[in-house]
């Protein structure tokens, strides 16, 4: 892709997307959107189920090819790129299904992360969750559903990334989880920038300092001041 | 919807041009085309409309050709009968296998068939060998007697008889293709799940469909007994089981025409290539990957969308 | 009653077969496993395997020297292959591949027959030395051949489950994009899995080459066995593929000691029975879409 405005953007923004549409096939299901994101910053998408916001990570992420629009990270143009690659650059994705590599033990997909990002240095991961180190050499398809969201955000914090990609990370959740999340959440934007799909609006109000609400693929509305991110001003769009 | 101007349209063009054909190419080659345009006929269904691969058809195709020559040699010698015999023992045959195989995933339906090739080929080959006389043979050409109106003994009235026998096969699977079963038929390729949750039955459609196909290639198998005048486990032999299903690709999958013009440019690739390379499988073998790389609609799928906007401009409907 | 010399060296002759069978499935599974793609091309490469058994074991007078040579050229075909055709099509469903790999096969058996031609190639088996097992005289070339398939099981067990790259293979058995999303290019590791499948077959290949014989239509010929045998134990498993050639291998070996023809369609009806029971085989995987 040729570099036009879009790339030349000023350093305050680590992700910027523009113009973004994308389809499944025929079935579109991204309609020109404008996200951006700057270090350091928590960015929230909400959003109803199928309201486009898993497909819009996903394009960011390389899963899915753009129709059309530009999804750059700092300074680097992704589109077209190899999801492992842009993996590799430092936007990493982290499912909705809060599925790990289950025959493999704790310890083993993390040393999969580190052997992706050459960062073998976990101790920040366990100063973020305590837990995986009780859990380190069984296999982790027996973990329950919040220790497996902790490893994969775990696995995903290795080798510094530049931007995480979170799609409903306390979805089904327990409240005692969640809280933990929204601390990890708050300590990690201090090193990176996390953009955030989810329905948990109590959590997008306590943490996010932007909002987008999506609807039907496109961005209906943007809140960046963070003292008006409310429920109320959120739920509407649900 | 069966508009029946079109529909007719289409298969009399198609019958034309087969008579037409006749006219100028040799008879030999006429007849293996009609022969070979039913066979794949079969496998154009199983691949377009259920979304099965077979690479078994050639047991099928053994099972009608000996069905008819067991009748023919042993029993009578009616050709016609011998033809209907044929039929049965296909209809038979697809009726008891066809509740194992119809209930597997696509890939082990494909691979299953295929073993069930080889069983069909070692049974004529060597386990039944005592009434199929083995590699030798069943020879019963001078024991068939000659039919009234048109004599199946003479190539060139059999000829005649194979457009029409041809004619009605493609006439009977158009009109399926219009019928709720023929869409239910394409469903159940597309989206098994949705169609279970509207209430039809997987299983019962594809078995259905898995007769029907099947039947008509031990159709095939009849006539090419007849025609021949004998049959052999090479007809059935597993190493030929790729050929249906490049010519079914080679024509166009899931259309109408893509047999008769896949059986066509088949035959006449075999003739010409054999003659000039000799090393048939070196062609086909990596025709079929170049076909599957690149244009895997076909010479058919990919000409009749062209031929439909020059020809019918400003029609909707596509012949597919 | 069956003579145990008889049955023995049934059961040795079994398990040697078992162990080529064992050698060619495993590529197939391992294919389909992290590709979901069905390389029917292996038995390409099994050919090309016994063949060159055959050229180079001629030409160096040793035996081993062209196993080694079939292991090594089957890898380095297969190599060339998956970066010129499969690449392109491991988004497509399995049976699109399917009939790719059987062009591939009927197409490698062209090349085979022009530059071999179709007369069978006879390749002598390297040692005629028998050796007593329960009282039984057996070669102990089938005693090799079985040697061979244990250490590759365990050599393949240990690639998996002890080295990383392995481990990024068993991981994206299970779930290939969740691999990509940690940034492991799986674009290697389908190339190196799909090597080592097509070494082995290789290998298979110019371990049977002595036991058969060799003709550019062998692939074909095994093909069918090999499908019963993958289907009975279940696409994708390392574990049932074994268990599967061991128990086919038997049957057809220890049948054909009492009942010659039966011998041959019994895995077939085995693999009847197996499907009406499980349709994915014993230990196979239902077919997730990705």
């Amino acid at each position: 892709m040729t570099t036009d405005a879009s790339t030349t953007i000023s350093n305050s923004e680590i992700l910027k997307v523009t113009g973004l549409s994308a389809a499944y096939g025929e079935a579109k299901v991204l309609f020109d959107i404008d996200v951006s994101v700057k270090p350091g910053q928590i960015v929230a998408c909400v959003g109803r189920n199928g309201a486009g916001k898993t497909s819009l990570l996903r394009s960011i992420a390389g899963f899915l090819n753009p129709t059309a629009g530009s999804v750059v990270a700092d300074a680097r143009n992704l589109v077209g790129m190899k999801p492992y690659d842009i993996a590799k650059f430092g936007v990493k994705y982290v499912p909705q299904d809060k599925k790990v590599f289950s025959d493999l033990t704790v310890r083993e997909n993390l040393e999969l992360a580190s052997y992706a990002t050459n960062d073998h240095n976990w101790d920040r991961v366990l100063e973020f969750f305590p837990k995986l180190k009780q859990h380190m050499d069984r296999k982790a398809g027996f973990m329950s559903g919040g220790e497996r969201q902790m490893l994969m955000i775990g696995r995903a914090t290795l080798g510094s990334p530049k931007v995480l990609l979170i799609d409903e990370p306390t979805e089904g959740l327990a409240p005692g989880i969640v809280t933990h999340l929204r601390n990890v959440f708050k300590e990690l934007a201090k090193m990176t920038a996390l953009l955030i799909v989810e329905q948990n609006l109590p959590l997008v109000c306590a943490i996010a300092d932007r909002v987008y609400a999506i609807k039907d693929g496109r961005v209906v509305a943007e809140v960046s001041d963070k003292d008006a991110i409310t429920f109320d001003a959120c739920e509407q769009y649900l | 919807m069966l508009d029946t101007f079109v529909w007719w349209r289409g298969i009399a063009l198609m019958i034309a041009l087969l008579c037409g054909l006749s006219l100028v190419l040799p008879l030999p080659f006429m007849n293996e085309v009609v022969i070979f345009t039913i066979y794949v006929v079969g496998c154009n269904f199983m691949i377009g409309r259920l979304g099965y691969i077979s690479f078994g058809q050639p047991a099928y195709l053994a099972i009608g050709a000996y069905s008819t020559a067991f009748y023919l040699f042993y029993f009578g010698s009616n050709p016609l009968v011998g033809i209907l015999v044929g039929v049965l023992g296909g209809l038979i045959g697809s009726l008891l296998i066809g509740p194992f195989f119809v209930r597997l995933r696509s890939d082990y339906f494909a691979m299953v068939n295929l073993a069930l090739a080889v069983v069909v080929f070692y049974l004529t080959e060597k386990v039944l060998v005592s009434i199929t006389q083995g590699d030798n043979g069943l020879w019963f050409m001078t024991q068939m007697t000659s039919t009234p109106v048109l004599d199946l003994t003479i190539p060139s009235q059999f000829l005649a008889f194979g457009i029409i026998v041809t004619f009605f096969v493609f006439a009977f699977y158009k009109y399926l293709d219009g019928t709720i079963y023929g869409a239910c038929c394409l469903a159940t390729k597309l989206n098994e799940d949705k169609l279970q949750f509207i209430g039809y039955s997987n299983f019962s459609i594809r078995f259905l469909g898995f007769v029907i196909a099947n039947t008509t290639t031990a159709l095939a198998g009849a006539m090419y007994a007849v025609y021949l005048g004998f049959v052999s486990p090479e007809m059935g032999s597993p190493s030929r089981a790729a050929e249906p299903i490049i010519v079914t690709l080679l024509g166009g999958v899931g259309t109408l025409f893509g047999p008769v013009v896949g059986a066509i440019a088949y035959t006449g690739m075999k003739d010409v290539i054999s003659n000039m390379i000799g090393n048939w499988e070196l062609f086909i073998g990596f025709l079929l990957v170049f076909i599957m790389l690149v244009a895997d609609r076909g010479i058919w799928g990919t000409l009749e969308p062209i031929l439909a906007r020059v020809v019918f401009p400003k029609s909707r409907n596509t012949d597919k | 009653m069956i003579d145990t010399q008889l049955l023995i060296s049934g059961v040795i002759f079994g398990l040697s077969l078992g162990s080529i069978y064992f050698l060619l499935a495993i590529g197939l599974s391992l294919c389909f496993g992290l590709m979901r793609i069905i390389s029917l091309d292996q038995l390409l490469y099994y050919s090309f395997g016994a063949y060159m058994a055959y050229t180079v074991g001629l030409a160096t007078g040793s035996f081993w020297f062209g196993v080694a040579a079939g292991t090594v050229v089957a890898g380095l075909i297969s190599f060339i292959v998956e970066r010129l055709i499969f690449r392109r099509i491991y988004e497509r469903d399995p049976t699109f591949s399917m009939i790719t790999s059987f062009g591939l096969l009927i197409g490698g058996i062209g090349v085979i027959k022009f530059f071999w031609g179709v007369v069978p190639r006879p390749v002598e088996v390297p040692t005629v030395i028998q050796v007593d097992v329960f009282g039984t005289a057996v070669p102990v070339y089938r005693l090799i051949v079985i040697g061979f398939a244990i250490v590759v099981y365990v050599g393949i067990w240990l690639f998996l489950h002890r080295t990383i790259v392995g481990k990024a293979i068993r991981a994206a058995i299970e779930n290939v994009e969740h691999v990509e999303g940690l940034g492991i290019n799986v674009s290697r590791l389908f190339t190196i899995t799909f090597v080592i499948a097509g070494a082995l077959s290789g290998l298979a290949g110019g371990l049977h080459a002595p036991l058969i014989m060799v003709d550019p239509m062998m692939g074909l010929e095994t093909m069918a066995f090999v499908f019963m045998i993958v289907i009975i134990g279940g696409l994708g498993s390392i574990k049932g593929t074994l268990i599967s050639a061991l128990i086919v291998g038997q049957v057809v070996s220890v049948g054909s000691i009492i009942y010659a023809p039966m011998a041959q369609m019994a895995p077939f009806v085995m693999m009847l029975l197996v499907l009406l029971v499980r349709p994915t085989g014993l230990y196979g995987s239902p077919l997730y879409k990705r």
